[in-house]
């Protein structure tokens, strides 16, 4: 009997301890002591940060960057926005007026914002951007130190709210380095950088903001960070759109992605940076309070940036234009669209993104040319362009999607993009024999007899749209009767994307602005001066390593003019009218991210509809949606 | 005493060797990654903001330099040797500069607090009740047990994690799906801490639990079904000790002996991690440290994790070994 007792009280002890942990655990998702309605969680796509306690953004990959710290508490002089922007894509953030460049581009000039204060109560002023510039130049190894070293030859702040940078060689595009597009050179405060003894590895472990935020407070383990608002937001340059809305804001990490579909529906992660279209879906269908980009299909937000299947050009196989085009007219791209993003896709049959002010542009205005465009096979002419494409995956999805796929074909295009190039397999054949391929049974040969193989290389379970993009593009061309192979690249994309290890690579080598139509952003680094030589390790971005006497004149004359010079547009479309005739990567689609918010707490986000702000978390621009959003509850 | 003092010796100077060569294989191999540390922190660095490719040489001979990577291949391997002695395994490459030592120091309680409990209550729940059964062979409750142990066995570990997390992290969201303490509460000795920790730990060791049961279960069973089979115990049955008796000093005592080799070995693995859970849960610990490394080329820290992996493994097997002389009398050292 008391032994029955015994086993009882134990077992009441149990069940009351079990009870007392688990009771009050669905609110252990969202930080104690901080009301629900004046915090927005947002997701930290870089997960957990090894780094804790780091929050010196100018030494060189030792800590997180979008923990908030880029968008919430650090300022810089320029913002782009890759959308529509909150008062048009560009804005004078620090900077009081755009950049002032003299004639031959050797000298840039600043104006700044006056009334502007760090968080500490001090000041920010030109001493400020110099120290910033000077501190890297003098410290190499830091975030930026090579690249100011190599373009600046002195700072010089003649009063507290002017800067003139004299530039070491003309660079119209100088100030790109302090324009923020995802990121930039943000500006060091100097009153605490200048006590530091080796700015390399001063952990700035207190940090002092210069936007609308401050830390609050944060995991040592890196899970989570929490900003609050500055009592003083009024002095930071945000505060020209108002009062930023949510009194705190949590930056977390909430696992794989299955858990970010849990967690929003569990109201404990207002914005998800990035998920699988398949958790985009489930959203979509049993969470209303989610809202994505688009409010249908294809649901995410097209980034400035171009995923392709680049080619390693310097392999001989791929030297020939000829070989590039006929690999292109085997792709099959409501295939590619289907297996990537389960349709989800922004398809863009030229070398820009079509995202931001680009369709109109680029696109859009160049229909006509696409359309005439001309491919000599050897035995014919062929047009390969066919603008229907987009058209014809909205229409196949509209079955199983119904109402969700535009019908308006300007929503079609917005959402799918225009048009494609049409498989051709027979120009293909032509094409390849023109270039001395020849097929011995249902098996391909290059012109030195030994079979034709590619290594389509791609990152693997880490980016899934791309692994499954590259492993459908290997498909159509092993059912052409070439050998294509898939190669899990996985941890070693990077270094084999640098190495020039790989004959087709899926990855991007065009990224832009998005909202402003110069492309120098990746254009510049195309130039083939910075071709690497076989075996050496190539600077980003011309993975594919290609190089053209026309493009590098294309180059210089952009070099030449300003950033704002309509000329550049007209320069752009050559870049485009020869990257298509000579096809160094197959573009395919937008990257569309699957950055969804919760409604429940706060609304406004930015959409395709309301394009204020890049809405993806992580990206210095989504700033600006704290000013637009309101409280719900 | 003397012939025990010569075999721990004997066992000391294995386990030196163990260690020796274990840290050596990770040394080689960790050298012989694709991933180029000075490749990877360039090409994050470069990933989104505009860099003049110019610059980037000049980035990748400064990182050099700053990392550490420019000596010879056996000074390089010299100065590792030197400061794994003083346990310093020098900065970790990804998290430049802090000391793969504080991000180790940082992880180990987690992975060790959370393992080490799943893995001795794991021990004593699987081993009690499996001696039980293979005891009581024909008490329904506990065949009911077997059966369930026995299916969830073999289960992957990630399926099962995933549908713990779908039923008590969404379905019925009663218990915290991540990290390892609620958000803004302050670390320390706190009553308030303790239990955000307690609870956070929950869904990660109930699924180390289910999992790993069925294994302890069904070797115990086996174990005591060999032993009351065995003369002695039908001979204390026939005597007319009573069964709680026979079944705790007689029976259990006897087939722990293996199974308590088991529990050290599994003690050592602790820390080695536990990647899918850490994965699964978002909880803190020493795998994905270890993953995160891997994946930067950050040789540092992989291989300070695997060196504390590697010791705590043969340090258990070594202490097993010492003392199992002195619990099992069967065994003796000559």
């Amino acid at each position: 009997m008391k032994s029955a007792a015994r086993w009882l009280a134990a077992g009441v002890l149990a069940g009351s301890t079990f009870w007392g942990l688990i009771q009050p655990a669905n609110a252990q998702g969202i930080p104690k002591d901080i009301p629900r309605n004046q915090l927005l969680i947002l997701e930290n796509p870089e997960g957990t940060v090894k780094n804790a306690a780091w929050f010196n953004i100018w030494a060189i990959n030792a800590n997180s960057q979008s923990n908030g710290l880029q968008q919430a508490a650090l300022d810089t002089l320029w913002y782009i926005d890759p959308n529509s922007g909150i008062d048009g894509v560009w804005d004078n953030s620090l900077a009081a007026e755009k950049p002032v460049y003299n004639a031959s581009f050797t000298e840039m000039r600043v104006k700044l914002r006056r009334g502007i204060y760090w968080s500490d109560g001090v000041e920010f002023t030109s001493a400020d951007v110099k120290f910033t510039v000077d501190m890297m130049v003098k410290t190499p190894g830091m975030r930026w130190s090579a690249v100011l070293a190599n373009a600046v030859e002195t700072v010089e702040t003649p009063d507290a709210e002017t800067v003139i940078f004299k530039l070491k060689r003309p660079n119209s595009r100088f100030h790109s380095l302090f324009t923020v597009r995802w990121n930039a050179i943000w500006i060091a405060p100097k009153h605490i950088f200048e006590k530091a003894e080796d700015p390399n590895k001063f952990a700035f472990e207190k940090p002092v903001s210069l936007s609308a935020y401050v830390l609050h407070s944060h995991d040592p383990d890196g899970k989570w960070y929490i900003w609050q608002r500055r009592s003083d937001w009024q002095r930071t340059s945000l505060a020209r759109f108002g009062e930023p809305a949510p009194r705190y804001l949590a930056y977390v990490d909430p696992g794989p992605p299955d858990k970010r579909v849990i967690a929003q529906m569990n109201k404990e992660l207002d914005v998800v940076h990035d998920i699988a279209p398949e958790g985009m879906f489930t959203l979509a269908r049993q969470n209303p309070s989610s809202k994505a980009w688009f409010k249908g299909f294809p649901f995410g937000h097209p980034d400035p940036t171009l995923p392709s299947a680049i080619f390693n050009t310097q392999l001989d196989m791929f030297k020939n234009k000829d070989v590039r085009w006929a690999l292109t007219l085997l792709v099959d791209i409501k295939a590619v669209s289907m297996a990537s993003y389960r349709g989800a896709a922004t398809i863009s049959p030229i070398h820009v993104p079509p995202t931001g002010r680009h369709p109109e542009t680029y696109h859009y205005a160049m229909q006509d040319w696409l359309a005439d465009f001309e491919i000599d096979t050897g035995k014919r002419k062929i047009k390969p362009y066919d603008r229907t494409m987009a058209r014809q995956i909205a229409d196949s999805l509209r079955p199983s999607m119904g109402n969700q796929i535009p019908s308006d074909p300007k929503d079609i295009a917005k959402a799918f993009g225009t048009g494609w190039w049409k498989p051709d397999p027979q120009a293909a054949t032509e094409l390849l024999e023109r270039a001395g391929f020849r097929k011995q049974g249902n098996q391909w040969l290059k012109p030195d007899g030994t079979p034709f193989v590619i290594r389509v290389v791609v990152e693997g379970d880490a980016r899934p749209i791309m692994t499954r993009a590259g492993s459908m593009i290997a498909q159509s061309w092993r059912q052409f009767g070439i050998d294509a192979r898939v190669d899990v690249a996985a941890g070693t994309l990077l270094t084999r994307r640098a190495a020039g290890d790989f004959d087709v690579i899926l990855s991007w080598s065009v990224e832009t602005w998005g909202g402003h139509q110069d492309l120098s952003f990746f254009m510049d680094s195309w130039h083939s001066a910075y071709v690497a030589a076989p075996g050496q390790s190539q600077p980003s971005r011309n993975w594919q390593r290609w190089s053209h006497p026309e493009l590098d004149k294309i180059i210089e004359q952009i070099r030449g003019i300003d950033f704002d010079d309509p000329k550049g547009i007209e320069l752009g479309k050559e870049f485009v009218k020869l990257a298509t005739r000579e096809m160094p990567v197959i573009p395919l689609m937008s990257y569309n991210v699957f950055t969804v918010a919760d409604e429940t707490y706060w609304t406004g986000f930015p959409t395709a509809e309301n394009p204020y702000a890049n809405p993806v978390p992580n990206w210095g621009n989504s700033r600006y949606m704290f000013v637009k959003i309101k409280p719900k509850q | 005493m003397r012939a025990y003092a010569r075999y721990a010796f004997g066992r000391f100077l294995q386990f030196l060797l163990v260690v020796f060569i274990g840290i050596n294989i990770a040394y080689i191999i960790t050298h012989a990654t694709p991933i180029d540390p000075v490749e990877h922190t360039v090409s994050v660095a470069t990933a989104f903001g505009h860099t003049a490719p110019e610059a980037i040489e000049s980035m990748r001979q400064s990182l050099r330099e700053l990392y550490g990577l420019t000596g010879s291949p056996i000074e390089q391997y010299l100065n590792f040797w030197r400061r794994v002695l003083v346990a310093d395994f020098g900065p970790s490459l990804s998290a430049f500069p802090s000391p793969v030592s504080t991000l180790i120091g940082r992880a180990i309680p987690w992975t060790v607090g959370l393992l080490g409990v799943a893995t001795i209550l794991t021990w004593i729940i699987g081993n009690l009740l499996g001696g039980l059964a293979g005891y009581y062979r024909r008490s329904r409750l506990l065949k009911g047990f077997g059966i369930v142990a026995m299916a969830l066995h073999p289960m992957p570990y990630y399926i099962a994690a995933i549908i713990l997390l779908i039923v008590f992290g969404y379905l019925w969201p009663i218990l915290p799906i991540s990290g390892g303490s609620q958000m803004n509460v302050a670390r320390g000795w706190s009553s308030e801490y303790i239990l955000s920790v307690a609870r956070h730990s929950m869904l990660p060791l109930l699924s180390l639990l289910l999992v790993g049961l069925g294994g302890w279960f069904v070797g115990m069973r086996s174990l005591v079904s060999n032993v009351v089979t065995e003369d002695y115990v039908v001979y204390a049955e026939l005597a007319g000790v009573s069964k709680r008796r026979i079944l705790t000093a007689y029976v259990m005592r006897n087939a722990i002996a293996p199974q308590v080799t088991g529990l050290a070995i599994s003690l050592g693995h602790v820390f080695s991690g536990a990647l899918i859970t850490e994965r699964v849960f978002g909880y803190p610990g020493i795998g994905s440290l270890l993953v995160d490394g891997v994946h930067a080329g950050d040789y540092s820290l992989v291989l300070g994790v695997t060196t504390v992996s590697i010791v705590g493994v043969s340090l258990a097997v070594l202490v097993i070994d010492l003392i199992y002389p002195l619990i099992d009398p069967r065994v003796t050292v000559s």
